[in-house]
């Protein structure tokens, strides 16, 4: 567990092991919402974000959580969406965000 | 007077089976009706509607009125089949009592009358019986031709069938391929061992020499009977199944049998309205999205899937939700709904929290004329809001921007994903929201949040969309435009028009500002922008295609403006449009005289870079 010391935080040391595979339950997310790869990153989805000023909830970080394969911090976030749109209207890449994001919350452990 | 022989057998069984398996089904189906749907149907039993719905089934289900209405070949071509069988089958029970004099005659008797009763000149009025079946079987047959023709241009059109052929479809279309032509050839093979005959199987009668006829005479009633009896068979296991079905659906219809939730397919009305659909494809030509995506998803094929119980998965996402295949859907099969329930069936696993959002502490309340809300996409629009508040002000109407600072969705996205439940709790809280203001009247600028106020929110006051509000505005005198040459194209926005008929009050708004355009596709019929959001999966490019297509049709005659009446809608066409897209409300303000100069400069400028692009 990270601590909290003076507003700044240690994260968790870890490491990516490329001999696990990727699950099958995002193998099947980026099948099912192949855009996801598109994603540059750029942050214009979370900052036109209605949820995300009241949570947790930032797209793009989302995705890198996919890619990461942290199941739970993806469940945690993706629930507080509204599926509103707004993100998908200023993403540059055309990254199917709604469609995403019910996918991801449909994530289970 | 022998009235049997064993030909008629494999007809008489096939026959029997599928009244068999068709009492199986449908008593199954009505077995998931909910009580309150029994006691509707109880109760509706009795009543005109029972009587309006017979008429019903004679104008759709035989003479296909509204097929006809959309597609007068393919309209015909359902007619000929089907009203024309029905007279063949109405005049042999006509033409088998007049002969017998006995109404109880054997099913098969009617049917095969002619080999039974080859000559009938000893009877009088004979010529008019004849007369008129054989003309009811030119109508069939006529029919069959049509249906012939359609399938084999389809293929050497290449034109992409998704509609996988299974077994029992491919049984059924060749036996009703196969009926008719037999019934002719049958019936004149007999007349020209027997004499007799009418205009038709007489003519076809003389070519067949005498001898070889009585010969043979019995082998095509045997075929007859065959594919009769093949067609019957393999009717409830085939789209076919649509033609009784489609007749029972009017009668639960009129008895208002309300949908259940959920996505049941093989279970009360949803069972019979999927298995109604014939397949027509008068669906195709009208989506926006034909020919644009790389898998049709077009209701035709998604209802088709949802029948077979596979493939809907992919298809029921990428549908925009336009509701331009519901508007014309011949056989009134609730589209929309059925695409909620399958999208609520896919994503169920999907759960959602919305307990941080904001609720209705407010300290102080004003009263005011007007709650005005923008919604999630008036964020991306700040241009449209103020042009709306501006107007309301130039009009002296006190109003309050409910949410200008962060605000809640109105829950018809989370509806159009299936999420139901989390929709509610998005719409409850938000309700509160807006009646913690007190005020005369709501209006909204998006046709989204318009739609599921109006049709879900159960508000105290009345809703209107800013179209309707600006309108009234202009007409009660508080807003003054004078009319100018300007060419206006108006783009009806999917939620605002089909969605909630609101057709009249933009329109006026723009024609009190410029010179408004008829379009090749408009008002019902107008294609969507490409980005409604009750599409999940569409991909960008396939979007983008939608889009041009529809900018097209809105630019054809090289509008000045392409006016619209949707922040969605403008945001989406906006990117691709060579000429200035502009809400409605953005016209009117920059139509107001101190602006109008820089307005037509601002038009200038978007033809110019037009040109340079
Ligand atoms: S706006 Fe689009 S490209 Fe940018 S971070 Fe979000 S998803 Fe990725
Ligand atoms: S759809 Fe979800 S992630 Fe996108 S802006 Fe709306 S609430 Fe945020
Ligand atoms: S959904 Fe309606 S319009 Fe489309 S093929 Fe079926 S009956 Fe015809
Ligand atoms: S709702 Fe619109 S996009 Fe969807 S299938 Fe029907 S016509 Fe096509």
């Amino acid at each position: 567990m990270a601590g909290t010391k003076f507003g700044f935080f240690d994260a968790n040391v870890r490491s990516i092991n490329l001999d696990v595979e990727t699950p099958e339950t995002i193998e099947g997310v980026l099948h099912r919402e192949p855009s996801l790869l598109k994603c540059i990153g750029c942050g214009n989805c979370a900052a036109m974000c209605t949820a995300g000023h009241f949570t947790d909830l930032r797209f793009y970080r989302l995705n890198l959580y996919l890619k990461r394969g942290l199941v739970n911090e993806i469940r945690k976030e993706a629930q507080n969406c509204m599926l509103c749109g707004k993100c998908q209207l200023t993403c540059p890449r055309g990254v199917n965000i709604r469609h995403a994001i019910l996918l991801m919350s449909s994530i289970r452990p | 007077m022998n009235q049997y022989h064993p030909f008629i057998l494999p007809f008489f069984i096939g026959f029997l089976a599928m009244l068999v398996i068709l009492f199986v089904r449908y008593a199954l189906w009505f077995r998931g009706f909910s009580k309150e749907n029994r006691k509707r149907i109880a109760v509706g039993l009795f009543t005109t509607q029972t009587l309006l719905a017979i008429k019903e089934v004679g104008a759709e289900a035989l003479l296909h009125l509204k097929i006809y209405r959309t597609n007068p070949v393919l309209g015909f071509m359902h007619m000929s089949l089907a009203f024309g069988w029905f007279l063949l089958i109405l005049g042999g029970k006509l033409e088998s009592w007049y002969f017998t004099g006995d109404f109880t005659n054997p099913v098969w008797y009617a049917i095969f009358l002619r080999y039974f009763e080859p000559d009938s000149t000893h009877l009088m009025y004979h010529g008019v019986f004849l007369f008129f079946m054989e003309l009811a079987l030119l109508m069939v047959l006529v029919g069959v031709a049509l249906a012939f023709t359609k399938r084999l241009k389809k293929s050497i059109l290449r034109i992409k069938n998704t509609t996988r052929h299974n077994f029992g479809n491919k049984m059924a279309l060749y036996a009703l391929w196969l009926i008719f032509p037999l019934r002719l050839l049958a019936e004149s093979v007999t007349t020209a061992a027997h004499g007799g005959g009418g205009f038709l199987t007489a003519s076809v009668g003389v070519l067949i020499p005498q001898s070889w006829a009585v010969e043979s005479e019995l082998y095509f009633w045997w075929a007859y009977s065959w594919s009769l009896g093949l067609f019957f068979l393999a009717l409830p296991f085939s789209r076919y199944l649509h033609i009784p079905t489609e007749m029972v659906l009017i009668f639960l219809r009129r008895w208002k049998i309300e949908p259940a939730s959920g996505f049941n397919p093989d279970k009360g009305l949803q069972a019979f309205e999927v298995h109604s659909c014939p397949g027509c494809g008068v669906c195709l030509d009208v989506c926006p999205a034909i020919n644009k995506t790389e898998i049709a998803f077009q209701s035709a094929y998604f209802v088709n899937q949802v029948r077979r119980g596979n493939g809907y998965e992919q298809t029921s996402g990428m549908c925009l939700n336009c509701g331009q295949c519901d508007e014309v859907c011949p056989v009134g099969i609730n589209l929309e709904n059925l695409r909620h329930q399958t999208r609520s069936k896919i994503f169920n696993q999907a759960s959602f929290n919305h307990s941080w959002m904001p609720g209705s502490m407010v300290f102080w309340r004003e009263t005011t004329e007007v709650v005005l809300f923008t919604g999630c996409m008036g964020r991306l629009n700040p241009q449209t809001t103020l042009a709306v508040k501006n107007l309301l002000n130039e009009a002296g109407v006190s109003f309050i921007h409910m949410d200008e600072e962060e605000s809640i969705c109105c829950g018809r996205p989370m509806m159009l994903a299936g999420a139901a439940e989390s929709a509610k709790k998005m719409m409850d809280r938000n309700r509160e929201n807006i009646l913690a203001y007190h005020s005369k009247v709501l209006v909204t600028t998006c046709p989204i949040c318009y739609k599921i106020f109006k049709d879900e929110y159960n508000l105290e006051i009345p809703v209107l969309h800013h179209s309707e509000y600006l309108w009234q505005l202009i007409d009660e005198g508080k807003i003054v435009r004078e009319k100018s040459a300007l060419q206006l194209a108006y783009h009806d926005p999917c939620d605002l028009g089909r969605g909630s008929s609101c057709y009249e009050p933009p329109r006026k708004v723009i024609d009190s500002v410029g010179q408004l355009q008829t379009l090749s596709r408009q008002r019902e019929k107008s294609l969507c922008c490409g980005n409604n959001l009750g599409s999940l999966s569409l991909s960008e490019n396939e979007r983008q295609n939608i889009t041009a297509n529809t900018l097209k049709v809105l630019t054809l005659d090289n509008p000045d403006v392409v006016v619209t009446a949707c922040p969605m809608c403008k945001k989406t066409l906006q990117r691709q449009s060579q000429v200035k897209v502009t809400d409605l409300a953005e016209l009117l303000w920059e139509t107001h005289p101190s602006n109008s100069l820089k307005f037509s400069k601002k038009i200038e400028k978007s033809r110019f870079l037009a040109e340079v692009k």
